[in-house]
């Protein structure tokens, strides 16, 4: 396949647009800009964009926490966390892990 | 306090992004352009691209894409914003005129989040479900789509991924599906997830690729039924769709890297790519359906051809594309399916491009005190020197060659009802030739009536179907229509014509200081009146005042001897007004004239200059007397109307348009070199136009509306770095970077380019030992690598050939340059600053320089010092050499041996990469300290630290305003100027530059150089500006910094307040939000400066909107406290336009 097959058949759009283009002349350089665009209407923005200011981490937890208790109406009492080397202290539901993580040890 | 006006003189140009849809109707294709704040819209036609709007966006623009929602026919912008600000624009048409709705808007900024390393990106579903970007390290952030919400709810989600390259939704999936490639310790991957829109988080990892190329940077997703994604690497290609997989590596491709795309049909099968080094390619798909559907069996790649360095490509229908770049000019381009020297790219219009600029020279090569703009812009092959003006324009539609003309005249012959022209008639020395112009051509012929073998003095349609031809022996008056001689008048004895004028029923004539009155009629020239003057006539004018009449009440004379103009009453030819005017010169050229009501009687000079008097339409009186220069020969005026309005040609070495706006005289030149005489011209196929006569042909051609700024470009193949201007040698000196590759018998250049093709070439021999002893880099590359050659460019002044160039041995590359004049030597120098950059080195050790001295043709090295790091920067202090060489300023002093000797030093800096010297003062600019002023006991022999700003700020470029005031631009685009107070009661304060003004631009500053754009001293100026500050940006604007007094600056502020409020901001982010000053997270009001840009929108305001904002503002003119009008605010406001 050679590259005029490749560039055969490229879209169109308006078989009329660039015809009457003529670069007879050589290469044109233009520096023509458009007019400047100055609304002087207010129009208000259909739609707000909004950021969800919760940290990452809150909403991570806020979602896992929901999960746990529903899953936790069906365990109750059972502490879902698997981290043995949490050290149990006073018993209490305590959800904190350990700070550091070996890994980030290093 | 301190007052500034900032403006741009030349609108950014650097195409950011560029993308193909429909937007201001269904079936409309429009281009849309993004250039830093700006976003243009333009109509694909058949007659090309038509720009239909450009939108300021109160921003910088980071990223464009657009998308469809689902039940829509038309497509949607969406742009994201440096600081993180969001819009979804839709452009409408009503009645033939754009509207911009914002239809959503927001901020998506973290104030916790890091910055990802890789740049921000964004990518949009293919169904319009949601926006996916990619702005902090770990972070995904979404915007779910919601036509029915009023809010939409960004959210971040977390992505396991930190170093991410590129980011792009896949085709044909359920859920929105993103595809990412990243980087850990074991290399790049590429891998999908799925979003969950309602629960706001990843799902699933839909498949994976691991360790794809190590240099993978581009994801192009293929649409449905395809889909898929194609993974760009610095090598290979793949296909990956999670199942199937397919890779190429063409070897072409080894070059450079490909960094943009461009899909070229709907189905996805074909695509064009991009590279670095401005090659085009094209790739393919190859599918084949089975039972699973379609599935790609191969990629193909081809070469199509070579285009500007792009930065992005959009395909724009029948085989056209548009190429938009930042390091060249940006293009369109035809894909022709036959080879032309091997390549498929026809480059079809260039759109000029003036980034980067890097170093500007601001240069007045004719001494009238306006300057042009000599730019380093551009880089690698398409790196150019551009020469900036602001001028008139003439667009040339025809061009005779004609040596030698001495007067041209425009008749209607034979054709007295036609509103058009047909016979030029061309006077020569000893002879008249006559032209007559049919449809488009030109040819010579004769009217039968004429003295042909006379040199015409004058020309003429007059009244009852008449022409006149004045010639050194008579006055001649022929009949149109039979072109026959009707009456001859001659003066008495064989005395001859020395100057004439006439209008259509009169004219006038002298011979020596004699001068005749005669009056037209039909068939008949009668004498009405004669008279001896005191001294000989230079040249007079009997032009009506009042342009509906046909006769005039009074003739002007300018006067030999005793260097005067007169103004004689007709028909008794008796002086009514004598106005002497000062000087030796004669007057050579007087024209009445009349402009927005207002009468002038002009008088040019022998030597350039002109004067210019408000007349007295019935007394003849001459008042308000102003001189100005327009050029150094004598000079012709001629009038000539275009655009319904009268304009004054002053024809000289320095052609000039004398034009009246806000009843004030303008003089703006026109970028021909010399114009020798000129007609204006109406022809059929050349209407309104002019007949230009320069020293050798004849030029017919149409003139501009209005002056703009007027860009040449010299193309040079190679990146220019720093220029210089030397004056003594009528030589530029540039530095320039090329890159060679390295072969097997050593590195060659990749193509020809400037320094390649120089008169003279010279290689520098001094080769500095790279420390450490081992001096093998050249020697050992390997093939196919790339190697930094950096040259020292003496570019001629006029015709920017290339004199010399000197090529610098890698690793040595100049890092400064200047021209100046060294001690008592009377010659001027170059001193060039060059480093040995190693790239295992974190800083240059060691560096030289080296003083050249260009003259004869030739240029000779005249000595050279080793220092002990980069030299940043050089500048001429008092005849000695000023230096910033890494954490130190040091000077060198010139000694009688021709021999650079250190005579004093300091160290207070990080790196002193900026340095400006004004009397003792020098200011340096610093790597990250911001500025700090220095002074030179010359006595002491040593430096001083006066003051310094404590704030840190990474600086790009540094300008002194005047003795206490200093101007700075930093990395982030904002502008701030320090103020020395030495006035501070402690000496604590005295140390001290306190940042007084502050102003984000929204681009970043590269280069101050003082200097004007336009004619100083010229006409009368209404706004109280002082100094002029150029600047060079980035993304290839150009602008003014001015100082302005505080009355004005207040009154300008609270103009700029009024229409804050009236133009509303596309976008919705506002004006004053985007010119707060921001350094990362420290966020201060913008203050100091007013915003010219918002100020000159004011001129396009309707008359409605302009008395709204000019109401309540107050003003002091004249000493007078009143309340403005409208007519004031446009008056003052277009004088400050005319800064650009």
């Amino acid at each position: 396949m050679s590259v005029s097959d490749f560039i055969k058949g490229l879209p169109i759009h308006d078989s009329n647009n660039f015809t009457h283009l003529s670069n007879e002349h050589g290469i044109r350089t233009s520096q023509k800009r458009a007019s400047v665009y100055l609304p002087t209407e207010d129009e208000a923005s259909e739609q707000l964009i909004v950021m969800d200011k919760r940290c990452v981490l809150l909403r991570y937890l806020t979602q896992q926490w929901d999960k746990k208790t529903l899953q936790r109406k069906r365990e109750h009492g059972n502490e879902g966390n698997a981290n043995s080397s949490t050290p149990i202290g006073n018993g209490s539901n305590s959800k904190k892990r350990p700070r550091i993580d070996p890994n980030e040890l290093n | 306090m301190s007052h500034h006006y900032v403006v741009t003189a030349q609108k950014p140009t650097a195409v950011v992004a560029c993308l193909t849809g429909n937007f201001t109707s269904p079936t409309d294709l429009n281009l849309i352009i993004a250039r830093n704040n700006q976003v243009e819209i333009d109509l694909v036609t058949p007659e090309g691209l038509r720009p239909l709007k450009e939108i300021n966006i109160n921003g910088t623009v980071a990223v464009m894409r657009h998308f469809r929602p689902p039940d829509s026919n038309k497509d949607l912008l969406f742009i994201l914003t440096r600081r993180y600000n969001v819009m979804i624009l839709e452009a409408r048409m009503v009645n033939d005129s754009i509207t911009v709705i914002t239809k959503a808007n927001g901020n998506v900024s973290d104030s916790a989040g890091i910055p990802s390393e890789g740049g921000v990106i964004a990518a949009i579903d293919p169904k319009a479900r949601v926006i996916g970007m990619v702005l902090y390290q770990g972070l995904f952030t979404i915007i779910p789509m919601d036509k029915e919400a009023s809010e939409l709810k960004a959210t971040n989600l977390r992505m396991d991924e930190l170093n991410v390259y590129d980011v792009e939704f896949l085709h044909g999936c359920l859920n929105p599906t993103i595809i990412v490639i990243h980087k850990d310790n074991d290399g790049r991957h590429v891998k999908s997830h799925e979003i969950n829109l309602r629960e706001k988080e990843f799902m699933k990892i839909a498949w994976k690729q691991d360790n794809v190329e190590t240099e993978a940077t581009m994801l192009i997703p293929v649409p449905s039924p395809i889909g898929g994604v194609i993974v760009i690497g610095r090598e290979s290609i793949v296909y990956h769709d999670g199942s199937n997989y397919h890779a190429v590596a063409p070897l072409t491709f080894r070059q450079s890297t490909i960094n943009c795309y461009a899909r070229v049909d709907g189905k996805g099968l074909r695509y064009l790519l991009g590279n670095m080094d401005g090659q085009l390619y094209m790739l393919f798909l190859g599918t084949s359906e089975t039972s699973k559907g379609v599935t790609v069996k191969d990629i193909k790649v081809e070469k199509l051809g070579e285009i500007s360095i792009p930065e992005c490509i959009t395909y724009l229908d029948n085989g056209f594309l548009y190429i938009g770049a930042r390091h060249g000019d940006s293009q369109l381009v035809r894909l022709s399916s036959e080879s032309i020297e091997g390549s498929y790219v026809i480059p079809v219009e260039n759109f000029t491009n003036l980034a980067p600029i890097l170093d500007i020279a601001v240069v007045d090569l004719d001494r009238q005190g306006q300057g042009q703009i000599i730019t380093c812009s551009g880089s690698f092959k398409d790196g150019s020197l551009r020469i900036i003006r602001i001028g008139i324009g003439i667009q040339e539609h025809a061009c005779i060659d004609l040596p030698g003309i001495k007067g041209m005249w425009s008749l209607k012959v034979g054709i007295d009802e036609s509103p058009y022209e047909n016979t030029l008639v061309l006077a020569f020395v000893g002879l008249t030739r006559i032209l007559t112009l049919s449809g488009e051509e030109v040819e010579e012929t004769e009217i039968p009536g004429f003295a042909s073998d006379l040199q015409t003095f004058l020309c003429a349609n007059v009244e009852h179907d008449q022409l006149i031809q004045v010639t050194s022996d008579s006055v001649r008056l022929v009949k149109s229509a039979t072109k026959a001689l009707i009456c001859e008048w001659r003066p008495e004895g064989d005395r001859s014509i020395g100057v004439v004028s006439c209008n259509s029923t009169q004219i006038v004539l002298a011979s020596a200081r004699d001068i005749f009155y005669i009056v037209i009629e039909d068939g008949r020239l009668v004498e009405k009146s004669r008279k001896t003057l005191a001294y000989e006539v230079a040249c007079l004018d009997i032009t009506p005042l009042d342009e509906t009449q046909n006769k005039s009440d009074l003739i002007a004379v300018g006067l030999w001897t005793d260097i005067s103009a007169v103004i004689l009453s007709l028909p008794d030819l008796e002086t009514i007004y004598t106005e002497k005017l000062s000087g030796e010169i004669i007057p050579r050229s007087i024209l009445m004239t009349t402009f927005e009501g207002i009468h002038y009687l002009l008088c040019a000079l022998g030597d350039g200059s002109m004067y210019y008097f408000i007349m007295d339409q019935t007394t003849g009186q001459l008042t308000d007397k102003k001189k100005v220069t327009l050029g150094t020969q004598p000079t012709t005026l001629r009038t000539f109307r275009s655009f319904a309005t009268t304009n004054v040609f002053a024809c000289s070495d320095r052609p000039t348009v004398i034009y009246s706006s806000n009843h004030k005289l303008v003089f703006s030149n026109v970028n021909l070199k010399e114009v020798n005489h000129m007609c204006s011209l109406n022809a059929q196929a050349y209407p309104d136009s002019l007949a230009l006569a320069t020293k050798n042909s004849v030029i017919l051609g149409t003139i501009d509306e209005i002056q703009k700024l007027h860009i040449r470009t010299v193309p040079l193949g190679e990146g220019p770095r720093r220029i210089a201007y030397q004056e003594a040698s009528q030589t530029f000196a540039v530095s320039t970077l090329r890159i060679d590759v390295h072969g097997r018998g050593g590195a060659k250049p990749l193509r020809n380019s400037a320094s390649t093709q120089a008169q003279n070439i010279t290689c520098s021999s001094n080769i500095l030992p790279k420390p450490g002893g081992n001096n093998s880099t050249a020697a050992n590359a390997e093939v196919g690598q790339e190697i930094d050659v950096h040259n020292l460019l003496v570019i001629d002044q006029n015709t920017f050939e290339v004199l010399h160039a000197h090529q610098f041995v890698a690793p040595e590359t100049i890092s400064s340059l200047m021209s100046a004049k060294l001690g008592d030597d009377p010659n001027t120098y170059y001193v060039v600053a060059t480093s040995l950059v190693i790239p295992d080195e974190p800083e240059p050790k060691v560096g030289r320089i080296i003083i050249f001295h260009y003259h004869d043709s030739k240029l000779t090295q005249v000595a050279e010092t080793k220092v002990d790091g980069t030299c940043y920067a050089l500048v001429e202090f008092n005849g000695k050499v000023l230096a910033g060489i890494g954490s130190f300023v040091r000077l060198y002093e010139w000694t009688n041996e021709k021999e650079l000797r250190m005579e004093c030093n300091i160290q207070n800096m990080i790196a002193a990469l900026y340095l400006k010297a004004k009397g003792d003062f020098i200011l340096v600019g610093d790597l990250m300290r911001s500025i700090t002023l220095l002074q030179h006991k010359q006595m002491e022999g040593i430096f001083v630290e006066i003051a310094r700003d404590c704030e840190p700020k990474w600086m790009r470029a540094v300008e002194i305003l005047d003795d206490d005031t200093f101007l700075g631009s930093e990395t982030n685009g904002n502008l701030f100027v320090c103020q020395k107070d030495s006035a501070a009661t402690t000496d604590e304060e005295r140390q001290l530059l306190p940042e007084l003004a502050r102003f984000h631009l929204g681009d970043t500053v590269n280069v101050f150089r003082h200097g004007s754009l336009v004619m100083q001293n010229v006409g009368e100026r209404t706004t109280p500006i002082n100094g002029c500050v150029l600047y060079g940006t980035c993304n290839g604007a150009i602008g003014i910094v001015t100082q302005i007094p505080q009355d004005f600056y207040d009154f300008l502020h609270g103009l700029e307040e009024r229409l804050k409020k009236i133009i509303k901001s596309v976008g919705k982010i506002e004006h004053t939000y985007y010119r707060n000053f921001q350094i990362n997270t420290k966020v201060e009001p913008s203050e100091g400066f007013i915003d010219g840009d918002l100020i000159e929108s004011f001129l396009d305001l309707s008359r409605d909107k302009m008395r709204d904002a000019v109401l309540g503002l107050e003003l002091t003119l004249n000493g007078e406290r009143k309340g403005a009008d409208v007519e004031d605010v446009i008056k003052i406001v277009e004088d400050l336009t005319r800064m650009h």
